[in-house]
C-alpha cells in the first residue's frame, strides 16, 4: 500500500526522529519567554520593580499582576488559579513576573534584574497540620484549609468491628512521584485579531484546557484554539497548565508568537507531582477470612492550588471497594491546601496509592489467619454479574481467572520454599474505562470517518494520543469494520478547531470511549459506502475486503470517493458518530455506575532483598489482565510492561523530596528513575472475554496495569524480610531500617 | 557591535552527517544546539541538558555520546552522526521494523536517542560485555519499561543469524 498520509503520531516517524514536538517548532518572529517565581513558600509581596528588566536590550515584554486579567478560574470546580501573583505567593515557584525576549540571553538577563521584596508569612506543609486551628490561612474562606471533605459510608462498620475475628491496619503513606515525562513542559502561543489565540500545547484534555484558558483571559471559548503536537510523555502531568496561560498573555501583549520550554531544573522545582496521601486504614475479617469491614481516613496534600487532587481523593476513598467485598465500609477524606507546589494526578489516580495500603493489609490478614494470600483474595473478590457496594455494574469480570493464571505463571507454589531474603507478593486491581464525573455535563466521545479522494480513510477524534497506542488502536477498529488495510487509515486528533469535541485522554478513556465512537462511525461509513455502490452500480454491488465487487468487476475506495464527490458538489464522504455510554453520575454519597466497564488485573512480583544494604531487586514479574478483548496486543502489552516499570521505580527508588516547600532533588540524577537494568522480564497475559460495552469487547489497560504494582512489590518485600513497610518508597535505607528494627514508620 | 566581533573566536568546522558545517557561534555551545538550532536537525531531542536522560544521544566517531554535554569545539575533527544520517542505513531499518513489532516505542521522545545507542551497539556488540541493557545505561525511557526494546534488539540479532545460515 502506497501510503500518502501519516498520523502526526506515526510510530515509524517516532523511531526515525521525524516527529516534531513543541520544542522542535518555530514560528516567524517567535519570542522566548520565562517566569520569575517565588523563592518563598508563603509570603506577602511588598514591592515588584521591573524597570531594569525592561531596559535589557532584546526584552519585548515584562508583565506583572497589574498587566494581566484576574478572573476567577481553574480547571475544576475549585476556581483558585491566577495568572500572576498580585499580593501574596503561596508556594515556591508561584509565578510573579513573565518576560518575553528576542533571545535566551536577554531573557535570562531580564529575569536576573527583576526586584521583588517579600515579607515571609508562616507556612504549612502537611495536610493534618493545615487543619489545625492556628494554621496559616492559604485561601480566604476555606475552612480548615480543607477545600474537599469526603464522607462515604455503607453498611454498619461499628457493628462489624465488634464482630470481626481479626483486624489489621495502620498508617500507610504514599509519596510524591514526579511523572518523569522525557519531554519537559512547554508551549507555543500566537495571537491575532482574526484567529484569536492559538496554543500549541501538549494537553491531553485540550477542550478542558481551552475552556479554562478562555475563562482566565476573558475570551469566548471559540477565540481559543488548542493544537496538540505529539506529546513526549505525561502520565497525568500535562492536563491544564499555568505556563500555557502565561505564554498566552505574553503573545496577546506582544502580538508575536511566544514560546516557553521549561528546562529540567525548573520543570522539577515547580513540578505538580502525584498527590501524596496518608491512609489510616483498618480491615476486619471473620475466622474464615471473609472481610467484614474496611475503615479508612485519607489525608491528601493538594498543595497551594487545586489541579486534579479532588478527583484523586474521591478515587482513593472509593474505588478499591469494587475489587473486594468489604461488606461494610466507611471512608473520610480530607484534602487540604498547603504551601507546597500544587499536586495532581499520575497514572493510577488515587487507586494505585490506595491499593498499596489495601493490598498490604490483606497480606497481613492472611498472615494472621495463616492463609495463603491468594486464597484470602479469591474468597473476597467481586465477580461477573455483580453490582458492587458503590454501584459499579460488572457485566464482565474475570478477576478469579486472573488470580488462577498468575499463580500458575509465577509458580506461586514456590512461595513457601523460597531461599532467604526472596519473596513473592500478589496484588489485585480494578480501574475504570472513562469516568462519568469527569465532566458532569456529558460523557462519551465523537468520531469522524472521512473517505478522502485518494481512497484512504481518515479518522478524526477528540481524544488524544499519548503514545499509549490510541492511533493504531482506532485504525485497527476501522480496519476490522471496513476490511480496509489498517496502514491506509490515518488517525488525526488534537486540534480544537478541526476535530470533534472530546473529553480527552484521562481515566483510561481512549480505547473504550473513543473506540466505541470510532466503531460506530466506521459502521455508518460501511453502510454509506455500500449504499452508494448500490446506487451507482446496481443492487448486487457488495463492499468486502476493502473493495466494491459488482459482477466480475472490482472498484476501489478511490472510485467510491469520486462517485460521492460527483453527487455532492465535490464534498468528501464523511460520517460522524457519537457514543454516549449508559453511565451514571455518582450521587452525593458516591454511589453510581460511572464507567461503561471495568478492567481487572492480578499481579505477582518476586524480589530479592540484600540484607546488607536493604536494597530490593525485582527479579520476576507476572501480570495477568482482564481488559476484555485486546484490540492491539503489541501496544497493550507495552502499556502493561511500561506501567510495571513505573511501579518498580515508585516502590524501590523514586521520591520527590520536598522540605519546607522546596524540592530537594530536582534533577534526573538525584531523582532516579528505572533504567534498563532495573526491569526484569515481565510476563504479560490477557484473559480475553469480550465485554458487552467495549469496542469489539475491549476494556481499558493503561492505569489498571500500574494499580497493583506497589502492593505486589510491597507484599513481596514483606514476604522476603518478614517486615511490613508502610511508607513508600521502600528504599534501601527504609528496608534496611525495617530489617534492623530501627524503623522510621 | 564592532567591539564584540573583534572578540569573536574563529569559526569552527564540524563534520555532521558527512557534511561540513561552519559554526561561528560560541565554541563552548553544546553540540546539541548546533545540531538542532543551527542545522535544523530536530531528530536529536533535549530532555534535561545535564547528560542524565540520553534523549540527545548522537554518535561521535561511531560512539554514542550525550550531545548536550559536548562543547561544539571538541567535536571538531571528529565525525558526528545524528539519527537523520542513520535512518538511511539498511540495518537501521531492520531495527525500526523490529521496534515496531515489539512495541518498543510509545511517546517517542526518548526514542531517537535510544535508536542511536542501539544502532551503535549493534555495530560493536563486544561493548558492555555484550550486554545491550548496559549499553542503554544512559538512556531513560519512561513509557515502555525497556523490555520491548531489548526484545526488539534480540530479534534483530536472531534474524541476522537466520539470514546467515
Amino acid at each position: 500500500m502506497n501510503k500518502t498520509a501519516k498520523s502526526p503520531n506515526d510510530l515509524m516517524s517516532k523511531l526515525q526522529g521525524e516527529t516534531r514536538y513543541i520544542h522542535d517548532m518555530q514560528l516567524p518572529g517567535q519570542l522566548i519567554a520565562g517566569v520569575f517565581r517565588s523563592p518563598y513558600p508563603h509570603a506577602r509581596i511588598t514591592r515588584v520593580d521591573v524597570a531594569k528588566a525592561k531596559e535589557v536590550p532584546g526584552v519585548v515584554a515584562v508583565l506583572t499582576a497589574d498587566d494581566v486579567p484576574h478572573y476567577e478560574y481553574g480547571p475544576t470546580k475549585y476556581k483558585d488559579w491566577n495568572i500572576l501573583a498580585k499580593d501574596r505567593v503561596l508556594f515556591v515557584g508561584d509565578e510573579i513576573v513573565a518576560v518575553a525576549a528576542e533571545s535566551k540571553e536577554a531573557l535570562d538577563a531580564a529575569l536576573a534584574l527583576i526586584e521583588v521584596d517579600f515579607e515571609e508569612l508562616p507556612a504549612v506543609f502537611d495536610p493534618e497540620a493545615a487543619m489545625r486551628e492556628n494554621a496559616p490561612v492559604i485561601h480566604e474562606g476555606v475552612g480548615l484549609n480543607r477545600p474537599m471533605h469526603v464522607r462515604v459510608e455503607r453498611g454498619d462498620v461499628e457493628k462489624a468491628r465488634k464482630e470481626a475475628y481479626i483486624v489489621r491496619g495502620g498508617r500507610y503513606y504514599s509519596n510524591r512521584i514526579y511523572q518523569g515525562y522525557l519531554e519537559p513542559i512547554g508551549v507555543l502561543a500566537q495571537w491575532s485579531e482574526e484567529d484569536g489565540l492559538t496554543l500549541w500545547a501538549a494537553s491531553h484534555i485540550p477542550y478542558r484546557a481551552r475552556e479554562t484558558y478562555a475563562a482566565a483571559l476573558g475570551l469566548p471559548e471559540d477565540r481559543v484554539r488548542i493544537i496538540v503536537p505529539p506529546i513526549g510523555g505525561s502520565f497525568g502531568a500535562k492536563y491544564v497548565l499555568k505556563v500555557h496561560v502565561i505564554a498566552a498573555v505574553l503573545a496577546m501583549k506582544t502580538n508575536r508568537p511566544v514560546k516557553i520550554v521549561l528546562d529540567r531544573l525548573e520543570d522539577m522545582m515547580t513540578a505538580h507531582p502525584r498527590v501524596p496521601l496518608t491512609f489510616d486504614i483498618e480491615i476486619g475479617a471473620d475466622r474464615e477470612g471473609n472481610f467484614v469491614y474496611k475503615k479508612l481516613a485519607v489525608y491528601g496534600d493538594a498543595g497551594a492550588r487545586i489541579y486534579w487532587s479532588p478527583n484523586v481523593m474521591a478515587t482513593a476513598c472509593t474505588r478499591a471497594d469494587s475489587v473486594y467485598h468489604f461488606r461494610n465500609v466507611i471512608a473520610e477524606g480530607h484534602l487540604c491546601y498547603t504551601n507546597n507546589s500544587p499536586t495532581t494526578c499520575m497514572r493510577g489516580f488515587g487507586n494505585a496509592e490506595m491499593l498499596f495500603a489495601v493490598e498490604s493489609v490483606i497480606d497481613e490478614l492472611a498472615l494472621g489467619l495463616d492463609m495463603d494470600p491468594a486464597e484470602i483474595r479469591m474468597k473476597n473478590i467481586v465477580r461477573a454479574g455483580e453490582t458492587t457496594i458503590h454501584g459499579y455494574k460488572l457485566d464482565s469480570c474475570r478477576l478469579d481467572e486472573c488470580i488462577e493464571r498468575v499463580k500458575q505463571l509465577s509458580g506461586w507454589e514456590r512461595r513457601k520454599q523460597l531461599p532467604p531474603y526472596r519473596g513473592l507478593g500478589m496484588a489485585l486491581a480494578n480501574h475504570v474505562s472513562g469516568f462519568r464525573a469527569i465532566d458532569p455535563r456529558f460523557d462519551g466521545s465523537t468520531a469522524v470517518v472521512r473517505l478522502k479522494s485518494t481512497g484512504e480513510l481518515e479518522v478524526e477524534t477528540g481524544e488524544i494520543e499519548l503514545g499509549q497506542g490510541m492511533s493504531v488502536t482506532y485504525a485497527r477498529i476501522v480496519s476490522k469494520v471496513l476490511g480496509v488495510d489498517e496502514n491506509a487509515i490515518t488517525v488525526k486528533s488534537g486540534d480544537t478547531a478541526r476535530y470533534p469535541f472530546g473529553i480527552g485522554t484521562l481515566a483510561s478513556r481512549s480505547t473504550v470511549m473513543g473506540g466505541n465512537a470510532v466503531q460506530r462511525a466506521a459502521g455508518e461509513m460501511l453502510n454509506r459506502i455500500t449504499e452508494l455502490a448500490r446506487q451507482t452500480l446496481g443492487p448486487e454491488a457488495v463492499f468486502t475486503g476493502g473493495v466494491i465487487r459488482f459482477k466480475d468487476k472490482t472498484y476501489t475506495l478511490r472510485d467510491v470517493a469520486a462517485w460521492h464527490r460527483a453527487q455532492h458538489a465535490g464534498d468528501e464522504l464523511t460520517v460522524k458518530a457519537s457514543y454516549v455510554p449508559d453511565t451514571e453520575m455518582p450521587d452525593a454519597t458516591y454511589y453510581g455506575h460511572p464507567s461503561p466497564n471495568y478492567p481487572f488485573a492480578a499481579h505477582v512480583a518476586e524480589v530479592e532483598v540484600d540484607p546488607e544494604t536493604g536494597r530490593t531487586r525485582v527479579i520476576g514479574y507476572w501480570a495477568v489482565h482482564d481488559s476484555g478483548t485486546i484490540i492491539h496486543h503489541t501496544m497493550a502489552k507495552s502499556q502493561v510492561v511500561g506501567a510495571v516499570a513505573q511501579g518498580i521505580g515508585w516502590v524501590t527508588m523514586e521520591d520527590l523530596q520536598v522540605e519546607n516547600g522546596r524540592v530537594l532533588n530536582p534533577s534526573m540524577m538525584d531523582y532516579r528513575m528505572p533504567g534498563a537494568k532495573d526491569i526484569p522480564p515481565v510476563v504479560v497475559e490477557f484473559i480475553e472475554e469480550p465485554d458487552p460495552h467495549g469496542p469489539f469487547g475491549a476494556k481499558s489497560v493503561g492505569e489498571v496495569a500500574l494499580d497493583p504494582v506497589p502492593g505486589a512489590i510491597a507484599n513481596a518485600i514483606a514476604h522476603a524480610t518478614g517486615k511490613r513497610g508502610m511508607r513508600l518508597p521502600l528504599s534501601a535505607e527504609r528496608v534496611w531500617k525495617l530489617m534492623n528494627d530501627t524503623s522510621d514508620q | 557591535m564592532t567591539e564584540r566581533s573583534v572578540q569573536e573566536p574563529a569559526a569552527l568546522t564540524l563534520t555532521v552527517n558527512r557534511q561540513q558545517v561552519r559554526w561561528t557561534g560560541d565554541p563552548a555551545a553544546p553540540l546539541v544546539d548546533v545540531i538542532r538550532e543551527h542545522m535544523g536537525l530536530t531528530g536529536t531531542k533535549i530532555g534535561c541538558r545535564t547528560g542524565e536522560c540520553g534523549a540527545c544521544t548522537v554518535l561521535i566517531d561511531g560512539k554514542p555520546v550525550v550531545s548536550c554535554l559536548v562543547p561544539a569545539a571538541s567535536a571538531e575533527g571528529h565525525e558526528v552522526s545524528t539519527i537523520e544520517h542513520l535512518i538511511e542505513k539498511e540495518d537501521f531499518r531492520a531495527l525500526v521494523a523490529s521496534m515496531l513489532e515489539h512495541g518498543g516505542v510509545q511517546c517517542g521522545f526518548c526514542t531517537p536517542g535510544i535508536m542511536v545507542t542501539l544502532w551503535a551497539w549493534l555495530q560493536d556488540r563486544e561493548l558492555f560485555n555484550g550486554d545491550v541493557a548496559s549499553a542503554l545505561k544512559n538512556n531513560i525511557c519512561r513509557c515502555t519499561g525497556y523490555r520491548s526494546i531489548l526484545s526488539a534488539v534480540e530479534q534483530v540479532i536472531a534474524r541476522e543469524g537466520g539470514a546467515h545460515e
